[in-house]
């Protein structure tokens, strides 16, 4: 049994009031709708939450060691549910199959293949005894990670994708790798996105040259990342003639929000809105005139950060900031302090899995970031994203209960 | 290898940092937008929610003299759609079907008339009501589209005044940089033509104010209860001194021509009883979106239906401006009244050239009274060649030829009075001769007046000399109960002693009584008639017919003035025109005055 006085009740009772704030603002988010099914999302939140709450009671009553050998058992059944979703899955939007749905449920595979992605790759860098900056150890890590990526990319669903590469990368960080070498390992991406006009993409490039200098990779890698990036820059133009229109219309919507009010841009618009209209103190609960009369759009779930905004103002979004910077500051000390470096590790995937969808949403209703469908972890409506989280605030708190086991 | 490796605590220290440094992040975006920005977004949320309603005013109605109705409102449906909520490819074209449009038209018109794509944009005035019983029954089938009910102009059917009433239409850009218009915006309706404009300030009324919430969809949610509204100021009404009676009587007795223009005045006042241009169009049209077709119709005609043409339609007057070189003469001691001139045998030499008489076996010796009774052209020759150019020039000039009446209608035109400073200029000097004053002392040549201005050359006849400003409004009645009446204002007094002005009407009553008269036909038992024939030469092709009667003689109230375009002879034509036009408006003013008599029989 459990020594329940030993858990980290601060972080847990930060993550339940963020749980309860959400549920608070999914009720206002839909208290003026016609339909009875929508005014009871906050209802059917609530209910999600004892459903989360379990999951993450059966997670800290797990030994660690279950985790950490049945990780990779894990990982692959995940990968052989991404592949069925595809083949049998359902979805909500027409345009992909996204989930299995069992009645009214509908379970998205690629929310279980994230906390076995973090199991996985923690694992084999707990493991392996090949050096950091080894070909070899980088090579399989990534592949870790490109392998559910394609899967869900098929589906197609970029910012779930996105959240596994986040993954990877602070994975290579924490398992040791300095930010010199990492920043050479990502450069190509950054290449790709420096292309978009051949001066910025020459100055990015005069950078690299001289961090490859101050850094001094080695020939072999020197040269590997000098050809990278030069195919990488080549290669955008090419790659922006191949997207999909709704994403290049994301992009492009992002960088000018004016260039399609009706759509996307009017989105981003709209949410700036009702966070600024909403000052210091806000409108007050139910009162937010952006969000009840239904100029926000996505209320429940992409956007209820700008709920916030609008009826709790500056504060209220502080206080939300504060309780996620919190959760993020006590799992950097949970990793520091495991001995475990199994432990160590999932605790920095779950964070990093957190923490990105955290800033991309936030970003996103401040119009800093670009509309990619990642819900705000805790507070948006949403079952399984509810339970994952908690299910990784689980392994965090289990983590830290137990830092003294190797 | 060593160096690309970095220690447990430098690894911590570089996370915390990147939390705290997104922490910054995202509180400065916070406090960028709730504290930097919070005005201006709140500004934009208002901006959202509170739609600013303007409550069009009811549009002031029109009457005539005897209280009917001319212009009322009637209600109509306008559609209209919201461009951020139509459904592509389920709105429009569902729209279409409804309306008779095609989609491409409806989105040129959501193009010209959107104010925002979150605002209702008009498509289409006065759909039928089946049309809006269908958006009501299925307006899941119609995202994005809604309507409203509005008042339009009913203008009274087959009056033909719409020379007098004008219409109204949708204010154009232009037309609101001119006329500095308060309280409008593209589309909003406003007087054209006629009385529709001259009192569209006052027809108007004052706009009022609602504030409502709505929805993102657009759907209102109800009133906002933050501020509160202005009500409309109804426009006023105006009451007119025409008479629907007569009114009608006119274009009956139009109706067999091609074209022609009927003013009938009241000499007493200077009140228009009737006026008429012919053909007319229908003002009722411009009430609701004119098709293209239709507009094209119009606008060719060679008839020119859109002409106002007793007011802007410039005729050569002939020989009903007789008068004035009679006048002339006799104020100008030039003859007396019992003076016969040369005889006419038909024709009068003047230099090398003979100028006819209309009559070609010639009227013999005539008097002043005479010759305006037989219209003889020689006994004008005569007086025009004694007088000269510039003295005939300015009895017309104070006649009011030349010169705008200023009636309360735009689009007057002033007609033209030549004199010998004229014809320098068009001719150069002395590159004209003295024989173009003979044209001119029968009303021909270069001369051209309105009708109008000859129907109140002949309220001065009638009234001895006093000549009372046109005008249509008789009456103002304001939406606050005041009322301000026209009080008749006196423009001019015809250059004729009491002397002349006999032998003139004299001259008038002799032209349907006389022997010889020209308008012999129209003399009656009930009620008696002076008048004058006119015939008008025009270069274009057959002579305008002109008249203008005056009755009853002994205590004139009535005075009209009738052009037909390319008729014939003034007696074969106009006069009877406007005989039937007199005979309407004795009719009634006899029937009224047996009533009169027969109430008053009863007293002691």
């Amino acid at each position: 049994m459990l020594n329940y006085r030993d858990l980290d009740w601060k972080l847990i009772g930060a993550v339940l009031l963020l749980s309860l704030i959400g549920v608070l603002l999914i009720m206002s988010a839909q208290y003026y709708a016609e339909s009875e099914y929508r005014q009871a999302f906050y209802a059917r939140q609530l209910l999600w939450l004892l459903f989360a709450l379990i999951a993450f009671a059966v997670v800290i009553h797990l030994p660690l060691r279950l985790f950490d050998v049945g990780a990779y058992l894990l990982y692959g059944i995940s990968l052989a549910l991404l592949i069925m979703v595809l083949i049998f899955g359902s979805s909500r939007l027409g345009d992909a199959n996204r989930f299995f749905t069992f009645g009214p449920i509908s379970l998205a595979p690629s929310d279980i293949a994230k906390i076995a992605f973090v199991l996985a790759i923690s694992r084999f860098f707990a493991y392996t005894k090949l050096p950091v900056t080894s070909k070899r150890r980088l090579a399989v890590s990534a592949m870790m990670c490109v392998i559910p990526v394609a899967l869900i990319l098929k589906q197609p669903d970029l910012g779930t994708a996105l959240v596994f590469f986040v993954v990877l990368f602070a994975l290579w960080f924490w398992s040791g790798l300095s930010p010199g070498y990492l920043f050479l390992i990502l450069s190509p991406l950054v290449s790709l996105v420096a292309a978009s006009h051949w001066l910025s993409w020459a100055i990015y490039f005069a950078v690299l040259l001289i961090i490859i200098g101050l850094v001094r990779p080695g020939a072999v890698m020197g040269i590997f990342t000098v050809v990278l990036n030069l195919a990488f820059g080549i290669i955008t133009p090419f790659m922006w003639g191949r997207m999909a229109d709704y994403q290049k219309l994301r992009i492009l919507t992002f960088l000018d929000p004016g260039r399609d009010p009706r759509g996307a841009g009017y989105q981003i618009i709209q949410s700036k809105i009702s966070i600024g209209s909403g000052g210091i103190f806000g409108k007050g609960f139910l009162s937010g005139s952006q969000t009840r009369l239904e100029f926000l759009p996505e209320r429940h779930t992409d956007f209820v950060f700008s709920v916030l905004g609008e009826e709790f103002g500056l504060w209220g979004s502080m206080i939300v900031l504060f309780l996620f910077l919190y959760i993020f500051y006590r799992a950097i000390r949970i990793a520091v302090r495991c001995r475990s470096r199994f432990a160590s590790n999932i605790v920095v995937g779950a964070m990093a899995i957190l923490l990105f969808q955290f800033v991309i949403n936030v970003g996103m209703t401040l119009g800093f970031m670009p509309v990619t469908g990642l819900a705000l972890p805790l507070l948006s409506y949403g079952g399984t994203a509810l339970v994952l989280a908690w299910t990784l605030v689980g392994l965090i708190v289990s983590a830290d209960y137990r830092w003294q086991e190797y | 290898m060593e160096r690309y490796i970095l220690s447990l605590a430098g690894r911590e220290r570089i996370s915390l940092i990147l939390i705290f440094l997104t922490f910054l992040f995202l509180g400065g975006g916070l406090v960028k937008l709730q504290l930097i920005d919070h005005s201006e977004l709140a500004a934009q949320s208002e901006e959202n929610r509170i739609r600013v309603v303007p409550i069009t005013p009811r549009r002031g109605r029109v009457y005539d003299r005897e209280n009917r109705i001319i212009i009322d409102n009637r209600p109509s449906y306008t559609v209209s759609v919201v461009a951020s909520e139509e459904v592509r490819d389920q709105t429009l074209p569902n729209l279409a079907e409804l309306i008779s449009l095609d989609t491409l038209q409806i989105r040129r018109r959501i193009k010209k008339n959107m104010v925002s794509p979150y605002q209702p944009a008009p498509v289409k005035r006065d759909i039928p009501f089946e049309a809006v019983a269908v958006l009501e029954e299925q307006n899941e089938k119609f995202p994005g589209v809604s309507y409203r009910m509005e008042r339009v102009r009913q203008y009274a059917d087959s009056l033909g005044a719409e020379v007098v009433t004008g219409h109204v239409g949708d204010a154009s850009p232009e037309e609101l940089e001119q006329r500095g218009l308060e309280n409008l915006r593209l589309g909003s309706i406003i007087g054209k033509k006629g009385l529709e404009r001259q009192y569209d300030p006052l027809l108007r009324g004052i706009e009022g104010t609602a504030y409502i919430e709505v929805f993102a969809s657009g759907q209102i949610r109800g009133a906002y209860e933050g501020r509160e509204g202005i009500e409309a100021v109804p426009g006023a009404d105006l009451t007119l001194t025409l008479d629907i009676d007569v009114q009608k009587a006119c274009i009956q007795a139009l109706d067999t021509f091609c074209c022609g223009a009927i003013v009938a005045l009241d000499p007493r006042t200077g009140g228009v009883l009737a006026m008429t241009s012919y053909p007319s169009y229908d003002a009722n049209i411009f009430s609701s979106v004119i098709p293209e077709s239709l507009w094209t119709a119009i606008s060719t005609d060679t008839t020119h239906p859109l002409l106002n043409r007793p007011l802007s339609g410039q005729y050569p007057p002939g020989s009903t401006v007789k008068f004035i070189t009679v006048g002339a003469a006799l104020e100008e001691h030039l003859i007396t009244p019992t003076s016969l001139l040369k005889p006419c045998y038909g024709g009068y030499r003047f230099g090398n050239r003979v100028f006819r008489c209309w009559n070609p076996s010639g009227h013999g010796a005539l008097n002043a009274a005479h010759s305006l009774e037989q219209s003889c052209d020689v006994f004008m020759y005569q007086l025009g060649q004694k007088m000269g150019v510039d003295v005939l020039s300015e009895y017309y000039d104070k006649c009011g030829f030349g010169e705008k009446t200023g009636i309360d209608i735009p689009g007057e035109v002033a007609g033209l009075n030549p004199n010998s400073r004229y014809y320098d200029e068009r001719y150069g000097k002395n590159k004209w001769t003295a024989g173009l004053v003979l044209n001119n002392s029968i009303g021909q040549g270069e001369i051209l007046c309105t009708p109008l201005q000859l129907a109140q050359f002949y309220c001065g006849l009638a009234n001895k000399g006093v000549v009372y400003r046109p005008h249509v409004v008789k009456k103002v009645v304001y939406a606050d109960g005041k009322v301000t009446n026209t009080a008749p204002e006196e423009i001019l007094r015809l250059p004729f002693s009491k002397g002349t002005m006999d032998v003139l009407l004299e001259g008038l009553r002799l032209v349907v009584e006389g022997e010889h008269g020209t308008a012999r036909s129209l003399r009656n038992p009930d009620y008696s008639i002076g008048g004058k024939t006119g015939t008008a030469q025009n270069p274009h092709g057959l002579e305008h017919s002109l008249f203008v009667g005056v009755a009853p003689l002994e205590a004139p109230e009535i005075i009209v003035c009738a052009v037909v375009e390319n008729a014939g002879h003034g007696s074969e034509v106009a006069a009877p025109v406007v005989g039937q036009v007199i005979r309407a408006y004795m009719s009634k003013r006899l029937a009224r005055d047996e009533v009169a008599s027969l109430n008053g029989g009863g007293q002691p």
